[in-house]
């Protein structure tokens, strides 16, 4: 008779008690962040899309070994005069369709800072086929530029947001 | 995108302090480690947070200018009945004419009112889930926290084909969301939405309640069985077990509130109450020591299992049957079931509200000037609120288990609260 009651009145204090802390949880605020309008900035080691950096990079091809996707094409400068390869790179391209960032071409870059390197962008977007493929020169900045096929111009990546206007680098 | 220079100071790391545990029990005291601790510091800081003390003070508004215009509303009837005696003289017709006009104006009053509720709750319904599961709900339809949410989704339903599987049996899957959905409007009728406002004034209002939405359930066997479907069948058989089972206690446990009220008006039973002990207790049922709460707790829990929810929705439980008795069903019919689950919520509301919180009663003596429909939609309201937080709280209960809490608990708990309360009646009046 004891141990019914005894049941019957833990049962009922477990679901007054479970009920209590939803209640509790109602009137708190949600941890929602409303995406398009909020954004939140990821951890720090977020692999995001690919920064590239003209002017750093010593053309050496370490990334270009790295790549476990072969995403990334890069062709040296030469000195006009003499004809010799320098330490520049000419153009060099990451393909976002294979990229599957692993972050090995950032780990292997040589330079300090790195000339390739992953932001915390997560809104890597692409409108048409053309975007997937980023082109950098000396002159086009981090983002890069992709070749447009119908107008045979370079244009800007349309689809990718910048979330963040500094990017942390090693 | 501008350029950085190298070599950034990174930036700095969070301190997330570490969980406090019970020293004797190990027992988790307070979590740290996973909670967006910052963001609940200090809740008033951030406006969506004030935002949503807005939407609760307008719900709460709105439910106030509802119960207000039900109040105000309502002496225009008469000038309309008048209004159709007269044309009816008029024109010559008999007095059987203009009382089926009225008849028919009344029961189209009672139809919007199971389906504003059906609009309302739903929206209400995802609110309460979203914010008891830290999510936000619907926010965007209709601009103020997605009020046109369930608007815009009617109209979805609306658009959605109507699929009809081959192997169902045609007519029978046709015709069950139509027995299932005509009971509750017509279960609608005696309820008492204020002191004198109640379509029909039966003398049996709860026994024709009771009867009525007991209709439902064929509906649902219906359902389930024309849809020629494993999982609609089982779901079928469950809410026949399920539902016949809770009928039981759920009559059994309003016999006490009849007792004490002597009648099995709604309105009668409602005015019982009226009147304080000791000057501010109000003399309402589910203050009556013992027997009130226990026919309350009963009536609430039966409720819950009647309408088919989370912790009793065996019928269409996701997990087992991937909906039970509505798997098959699409579009309007398929909205025709939750039209009614609502319903039946609404119905389930102003019936505890009748029965144990004294209906359009004022809960403290100053308060009379409020008047008695308002009363009646907040308590309503309150206890629908009981049903949806119980929904979202609790986890569903196994076959086994349901039967044998209903038979084994509630049955003799009510049988034993009718046993106390005539000896309440026979020792102590």
């Amino acid at each position: 008779m004891i141990a019914y009651f005894r049941t019957v009145f833990t049962a009922a204090w477990a679901l007054l008690q479970g009920m209590a802390i939803t209640l509790k949880y109602l009137f708190k605020p949600s941890i929602t962040i409303h995406y398009p309008t909020e954004k939140l900035v990821p951890y720090e080691k977020f692999r995001g899309a690919l920064l590239f950096d003209a002017e750093t990079c010593i053309s050496c091809n370490l990334c270009v070994k790295a790549c476990p996707s072969a995403c990334i094409q890069l062709e040296n400068a030469t000195n006009p005069q003499t004809k010799k390869k320098i330490a520049k790179v000419d153009w060099y391209s990451i393909d976002f369709g294979k990229c599957n960032f692993c972050r090995l071409c950032e780990e292997v870059c040589p330079t300090k800072p790195k000339a390739v390197w992953h932001s915390l962008d997560y809104e890597v977007v692409f409108y048409t086929r053309d975007e997937m493929v980023r082109c950098w020169k000396a002159g086009i900045n981090y983002i890069g530029k992709y070749w447009n096929r119908k107008e045979k111009i370079f244009k800007d990546p349309e689809g990718q947001i910048s979330i963040q206007e500094v990017h942390s680098r090693r | 995108m501008t350029a950085s220079g190298s070599g950034q100071a990174p930036p700095p790391k969070k301190v997330i302090p570490d969980p406090v545990f019970n020293e004797k029990n190990g027992r988790l005291l307070k979590d740290t480690r996973y909670w967006p601790t910052e963001v609940w510091a200090n809740p008033w800081a951030s406006p969506a947070y004030r935002r949503g003390a807005m939407l609760l003070i307008g719900i709460i508004g709105a439910i106030f200018a509802t119960g207000w215009m039900i109040g105000e509303l309502a002496p225009l009837g008469d000038t309309l009945y008048q209004l159709i005696a007269s044309v009816a003289s008029a024109g010559g017709l008999p007095q059987t004419a203009t009382e089926a006009t009225w008849i028919m104006i009344k029961a189209l009053i009672i139809l919007h009112v199971v389906l504003i509720n059906g609009l309302w709750a739903v929206w209400w319904e995802r609110k309460i889930s979203a914010h008891i599961q830290s999510r936000v709900g619907p926010t965007y339809a209709g601009g103020f926290h997605g009020w046109a949410q369930t608007i815009l989704d009617g109209i979805k339903l609306l658009l959605k084909e109507d699929i009809t599987p081959a192997v169902a049996d045609k007519w029978v899957h046709a015709l069950a969301p139509a027995i299932v959905v005509v009971p509750v409007i017509i279960a609608f009728a005696p309820v008492s939405f204020g002191s004198q406002l109640a379509a029909a004034d039966i003398d049996v209002g709860v026994l024709y309640i009771f009867a009525f939405a007991g209709i439902s359930v064929i509906g649902v066997v219906m359902g389930g069985w024309a849809s020629g479907n494993k999982y609609s069948l089982l779901g079928g058989l469950r809410a026949t077990a399920q539902l016949v089972s809770y009928e039981l206690p759920r009559g059994f446990s309003v016999v006490p509130v009849i007792m004490f009220s002597g009648s099995l008006d709604l309105s009668v039973i409602a005015h019982a109450q009226a009147g304080y002990w000791l000057g501010f207790i109000p003399k309402w049922f589910i203050f009556y020591p013992l027997v009130g709460q226990l026919a309350f707790i009963i009536f609430l829990i039966a409720s819950v299992a009647e309408t088919n929810r989370t912790p009793f929705d065996i019928p269409e439980a996701e997990s087992e049957l991937v909906s039970g008795f509505h798997t098959e069903y699409s579009g309007m019919k398929w909205s025709m079931f939750f039209l009614t689950e609502y319903g039946y919520v609404l119905l389930a509301c102003f019936l505890l509200a009748t029965f144990f919180l004294g209906g359009g009663a004022a809960p403290l003596p100053g308060l009379e000037i409020i008047p008695s429909w308002i009363w009646m939609l907040g308590k309503a309201m309150a206890m629908m609120f009981v049903f949806l937080w119980v929904r979202w709280t609790f986890p569903r209960f196994r076959a086994d288990q349901l039967m044998d809490f209903n038979w084994k608990f509630l049955l003799p708990w009510s049988f034993a609260n009718i046993a106390f309360a005539a000896a309440a009646l026979l020792y102590l009046s």
